[in-house]
């Protein structure tokens, strides 16, 4: 027997929240995979577990293992007899009456916790062999050695085996690690969870043109003895989760960082240069990171690896993390550079908290995605800025409050008695939120959300210093006990539970922040306010009124302190109002005397904002008029402020409104967003106000003036990208101009030509940049344009009653889609756009409605983004003929 | 004296060709009249090229060897630059068609002008002319060029002057800016217009209309092996492109209505838009692990040997 791959675990911990104690601490785990079939896409192995038992009478020791074929176990070289059972595979027998969700949901809740690893359990039991028992009562040493293999996974580990000629290495197939939460048990038996903690001696045998990339220390790499295969041997010596290991195998080209030489990049076999360039910028996430945690990056190494059909944009292992190939740029490329840029940053929190401190339970989980998440954002506004950084807190915060609004409560801190789940706390979903994988992926996207905002809320009321002292003292303490040995309880330190986090914070800040955590953490749901005003002048009193909204699904009440910011003739004054049960009306005593300025004979107030920092998670719908909205549009000079303003100006169709936001478009100092997001409110202005509208179309002349030739107005001026404001501008201004209406509803024939002559003048040729996301909005621009046709008693669409204008579209979107074959555009961004418009030319009754086009574009071996798109364009075809379906009944 | 076996000077002329010409002479068509006055016309020359390099006496043969030589090798000339002026869809041979003919040949075309003037030539009289073919009058206009003194008096006239003499005419370049950006857009156009088009027509294409697959014909969905590589890598016209594009070349004509290329970097406030921060910035501080020069990474060590393993 010579087994080349093997792997050890070992792990130790001590559960000092939940009471709970592992029979079966581990304390070093060996993994050796020691043959990969990429054509088979088959495994084979075997692990090695070193246990300490923790009680007397341990005759049996459970481990999680999914779809593994387990074919012999040995404890202390002993023959040990065992058990599989997955009760995941089947949810419900065939045989059972009840067949609705709720019945399955509970059965599927009970199957995943059967097999919990927090709770002892696991998919395969070991019986430990009788000789052993005295060993074992003696609470010495075991070791368990299971062999096993894995065939055609269907989770866990993917393979990508491209179907051409050639080896493997020459047709860069690859394999690679992926799941969603704790699914190590996919392609090795473990205990698979976040809270058991060992080291590990990680092997992989691979064929000699590839590279196996794992968690720790490359040891060393050796050829096996007839030369054609290598054995990578990794040890992880810093005590780490079996959740958090990780493995990607292929024929990677190798990039050390250039500025960290312990940083190693890899990627798939051309795409080097893009690596160079992606990568170019992580040094300095390191640095941001290090820095405000005053602590150095926590393993000796890092690894970034980019594949194909990744699972998930990111994922964070132990000491790597795996991202998706199509993060990949080059520096033509504007529009994806700042989001790779937040991927990468998004993964090297998590290095932090997540992978080298894990979590003490489930229930624990919001705090290493809070922390993650909110140290992710510092950096975002260290590196994108102030306005981005807002937009993007403010952006977070409609998401979550539409979702639990829309869905229910999203609840942190879930606390679970032991009995039934009679008071469920999440009845209001479909499914039990007990544990991970039960949930749902969007819920769980929620879940991440409202836990980096929980975190800001908390760094409000006791400040960043605190804040990041607080991780910082999580770090040391963490950092002092991953060297420690096993045997001194000290892993247990590496693990966050809510409990430990707080006293942290207690300790550190000196504050009570209970309410706060009451509010947020330990319950669901957001607080929906509603404001208006009056103005008393005698008293020249502001008489504000607030309403809470706790009664319906997804609401809380809010009871507390409330920032309201009122801007008054002679400045900003901010109030704190405290938030009762009985309290609606609020005196708020004004500074200026409305007599200053004739203009403002009715109130000396301009605009009034109510939590302007965003300090409760909440809605607020505030009723002020429009020269208010007007003015906070154009002097306050927080971004959040003004879009909430454009937004609210939609109603106010007047040309005051019009004003503000042409000169808001105007103005280079503002921010791009606002300035793209008035580009939209000013089109639905404007067809609103279509018959009293004077000039030309809203934005043409704005666009002619920033970004045609001064010589010949109709033709746009050659490409330059290299003020990415204005080009962000530029993509938008067409995509909104698109959406004006005149009064037959039709768009504008000038508006029409106008975009149809951006395309024929487009030239790129000069650019120092790509144009394909700048061509792909032009086509959406066309898409926008489309109304419906006018139908004669359902008449078959044919080329013949083809609409002139559609004409001229479709002329466009057949080159552009055909020359895409011939020179495809970076991520296939103009495919996107185009089947997109198509499907609107057939929704609006231009082009017969057929869904065959997008099927051939659905089909594997298309790139992903144009798949997604296509899918999309069949699933709105179903839809719609779904429904004709009904309205024929 | 000397016998001429080889002409000297003939010897790096001649090259190939075959066309020895056998059979009877009885006949006295025309054509053979003509032929032999060929012939002998190309005898003389031979002969007065073998007196210019010195030979006083040759014997029949190699001047007949001579002969045939130069007729080959002119019949080759012709026969070559006919091909070269029908590739090019004409009928009458240009000059340039020669000269490629003989470069082609392997002649150094650049030493023929001084080969022609040279002072030791010898002026061969014009051949008898038995039936001087009658050119009709044409009509003359302007005075014709006489020959030049290298040309023998009997070669033909040069041409009326205004069939060979250009007046070159300036016509202003276009360059209304204007017009250049509308002739480059609608070529562009009309070459991918052209280009998708023969790709739909030559191979399979979808269509959106059931009943007409040829006004707006779609390459058809092709799917790819490694969908990834097509997507992600720039094509090799945008890395030409890149190579090529200076941010300071931007055309001329707006380059002065561009807006300034970076964002100032005065700040302070929240108006500032920090989107700049996404500059392509390749230049960096400096290495985080200093000025090493040797990498120790794991991933560029050699991988080992085996090590012979000793059974428990």
């Amino acid at each position: 027997q010579t087994p080349t791959g093997m792997l050890l675990f070992r792990m130790n911990r001590k559960k000092g929240d939940k009471g709970f104690e592992s029979p079966r601490p581990t304390t070093h785990q060996v993994v050796c995979i020691n043959n990969i079939n990429f054509q088979r896409k088959s495994v084979v192995g075997y692990v090695e577990l070193t246990i300490f038992p923790t009680v007397a009478n341990l005759n049996r020791i459970k481990l999680n293992s999914k779809q593994c074929r387990i074919y012999r176990v040995r404890v202390n070289d002993l023959e040990a007899a065992f058990i599989y059972n997955d009760p995941t595979l089947e949810v419900c027998h065939h045989e059972s009456k009840q067949r609705n969700l709720n019945y399955f949901s509970n059965a599927y809740a009970a199957a995943v916790s059967a097999v919990d690893p927090d709770a002892g359990n696991g998919e395969l039991c070991i019986k430990v062999p009788s000789e052993l028992w005295k060993h074992v009562d003696e609470l010495k040493v075991l070791k368990v050695h299971i062999n096993f293999s894995l065939d055609q996974p269907k989770g866990g580990l993917h393979f990508v085996v491209p179907n051409m000629e050639g080896s493997m290495a020459e047709r860069g197939a690859h394999v690679f690690s992926c799941g969603y939460q704790n699914s190590t048990r996919f392609w090795f038996p473990c205990v698979d969870s976040y809270s058991e903690l060992c080291t590990w001696k990680l092997e992989y045998t691979v064929d000699a043109a590839m590279v196996a990339v794992s968690n720790g220390d490359l040891v060393e790499t050796v050829y096996t003895h007839d030369m054609r295969k290598k054995t990578f041997h990794y040890m992880l010596t810093i005590p780490t989760a079996a959740s958090n290991i990780s493995l990607a195998i292929g024929p990677f080209e190798i990039l050390v960082d250039p500025y960290m030489h312990e940083v190693t990049h890899f990627c798939l076999p051309q795409l080097l240069p893009l690596l160079k360039h992606t990568t170019s910028y992580l040094h300095e996430v390191f640095e941001f990171y290090e820095e405000i945690l005053t602590c150095r990056y926590p393993y000796s190494c890092f690894k970034t690896v980019f594949i194909d059909e990744a699972y998930v944009e990111v994922a964070a292992y132990a000491s790597m993390s795996i991202f998706s190939t199509n993060l990949l740029h080059s520096a033509m490329i504007i529009d994806e550079t700042p989001l790779t840029r937040r991927c990468l940053a998004q993964a090297l929190a998590q290095q932090f908290f997540g992978c080298f401190i894990s979590r003490m339970s489930w229930s624990d989980e919001w705090v290493l995605k809070g922390i993650s998440g909110y140290i992710y954002g510092l950096w975002m506004k260290k590196t994108f800025g102030v306005n981005e950084y807002r937009h993007w807190i403010k952006q977070e915060l409609d998401q979550i409050v539409a979702y639990e609004l829309k869905t229910g409560g999203v609840l942190l801190h879930p606390i679970f008695g032991g009995g039934k789940e009679k008071d469920n706390p999440a009845s209001h979903l479909h499914f039990s939120i007990k544990h991970p994988h039960t949930l749902s992926w969007e819920y769980y996207t929620m879940f991440q959300c409202k836990a980096h905002l929980v975190m800001r809320l908390i760094e409000n009321r006791i400040s960043m210093e605190f804040m990041l002292q607080v991780f910082n003292k999580l770090l040391s303490l963490a950092s002092t006990a991953s060297s420690q040995k096993f045997q001194s309880h000290m892993w247990s330190q590496m693990l966050v539970s809510t409990s430990g986090f707080l006293k942290s914070i207690s300790n550190v800040s000196g504050k009570d922040i209970q309410p706060l955590i009451k509010q947020w953490v330990d319950q669901s749901g957001v607080v929906k306010f509603y404001g208006s005003f009056a103005f008393n002048r005698k008293r020249n009193v502001l008489e504000l009124e607030i309403k809470q909204d706790y009664t319906s699904p997804g609401t809380q009440k809010y009871v507390g302190p409330l920032k309201v910011t009122v801007q008054e003739l002679d400045g900003s004054f901010n109030h704190t109002l405290q938030i009762e049960e009985n309290s609606l009306k609020h005196d708020i005593p004004c500074h200026s005397k409305s007599r200053s300025l004739e203009m403002f004979a009715d109130s000396p107030l301009l605009w009034i904002r109510i939590d302007p920092d965003m300090s409760v998670l909440r809605k607020v719908e505030f009723e002020q008029s429009d020269f208010m909205w007007q003015y906070q549009l154009r002097y306050e000079r927080d971004v959040v402020a003004q879009e909430e303003a454009i937004l609210a100006l939609e109603k106010f169709p007047t040309p005051a409104s019009r004003l503000a936001l042409t000169d808001i478009l105007e103005q280079e100092q503002c921010f791009y967003r606002v300035r793209m997001l008035a580009c939209f409110c000013l089109a639905k202005i404007a067809n609103s106000m279509v018959s009293t509208w004077t000039g030309p179309p809203a934005m043409k002349s704005l666009f002619t003036r920033m970004f045609c030739c001064k010589t010949c107005p109709n033709i746009v001026k050659t490409n330059n990208f290299m003020n990415f404001q204005s080009y962000f501008l530029q993509k938008t201004m067409p995509v909104a101009m698109a959406l004006l209406r005149d009064v037959h509803n039709l768009c504008p024939k000038e508006v029409l030509m106008f975009i149809l002559d951006l395309i024929k003048y487009n030239d790129n040729r000069k650019n120092k940049f790509s144009d394909n996301y700048y061509r792909a909005e032009l086509i959406d621009a066309l898409a926008n344009s489309v109304t419906p046709a006018v139908s004669v008693n359902n008449e078959v669409r044919t080329l013949d009653n083809l609409n002139p204008d559609v004409r001229l579209i479709l002329e466009e979107i057949t080159r552009f889609l055909n020359m895409e074959k011939l020179l495809p555009s970076y991520r296939h961004t103009i495919t996107v756009s185009c089947l997109k418009a198509i499907r609107v030319l057939q929704k609006n009754g231009h082009v017969p409605s057929d869904p065959a086009l997008f099927k051939s574009y659905a089909e594997y071996g298309h790139f992903i983004d144009v798949r997604i798109a296509a899918l999309e364009a069949v699933v709105d075809y179903t839809k719609g003929t779904f429904f004709k379906y009904f309205d024929t009944l | 004296m000397r016998t001429a076996l080889y002409g000297s000077k003939m010897a790096d002329t001649a090259s190939g060709g075959s066309g020895t010409r056998s059979g009877s002479k009885h006949a006295t068509t025309p054509a053979d009249n003509y032929y032999l006055a060929r012939r002998r016309t190309l005898q003389v020359v031979v002969s007065s090229l073998l007196t210019e390099a010195g030979f006083e006496s040759a014997e029949k043969a190699a001047v007949e060897t001579l002969t045939e030589m130069l007729q080959s090798y002119i019949s080759e000339i012709g026969r070559s630059a006919k091909s070269y002026c029908e590739h090019t869809a004409r009928t009458q041979p240009t000059l340039s068609d020669i000269v490629v003919t003989l470069v082609e040949m392997g002649f150094n075309v650049e030493t023929l002008p001084a080969y022609a003037k040279r002072s030791q030539r010898m002026v061969i009289t014009a051949p008898p002319v038995t039936n001087q073919p009658v050119t009709p009058k044409a009509l003359t206009a302007g005075q014709n060029k006489p020959h030049p003194s290298h040309i023998p008096g009997h070669f033909p006239e040069f041409p009326d002057p205004h069939t060979y003499i250009k007046t070159p005419t300036y016509r202003e370049p276009v360059s209304d800016y204007q017009v250049l950006r509308e002739k480059a857009a609608s070529q562009r156009r009309d070459v991918e217009r052209a280009l998708t088009r023969f790709m739909a027509k030559t191979g399979e294409t979808q269509s959106l209309f059931k009943d007409d697959v040829s006004t707006f014909p779609l390459i058809a969905a092709r799917p790819f092996t490694v969908p990834y590589l097509t997507a992600l890598l720039p094509s090799e016209l945008e890395m030409q492109q890149m190579e090529e594009t200076d941010s300071s070349e931007q055309d001329d004509q707006t380059d002065t209505e561009n807006l300034p290329l970076h964002m100032s970097t005065d700040d302070s406030g929240p108006e500032k838009e920090n989107a700049s921060v996404l500059q392509q910035n390749t230049s960096l501080s400096g290495s985080r692990n200093g000025e090493e020069n040797v990498i120790d990474n794991p991933y560029l060590r050699p991988v080992k040997k085996p090590k012979i393993r000793r059974k428990k």
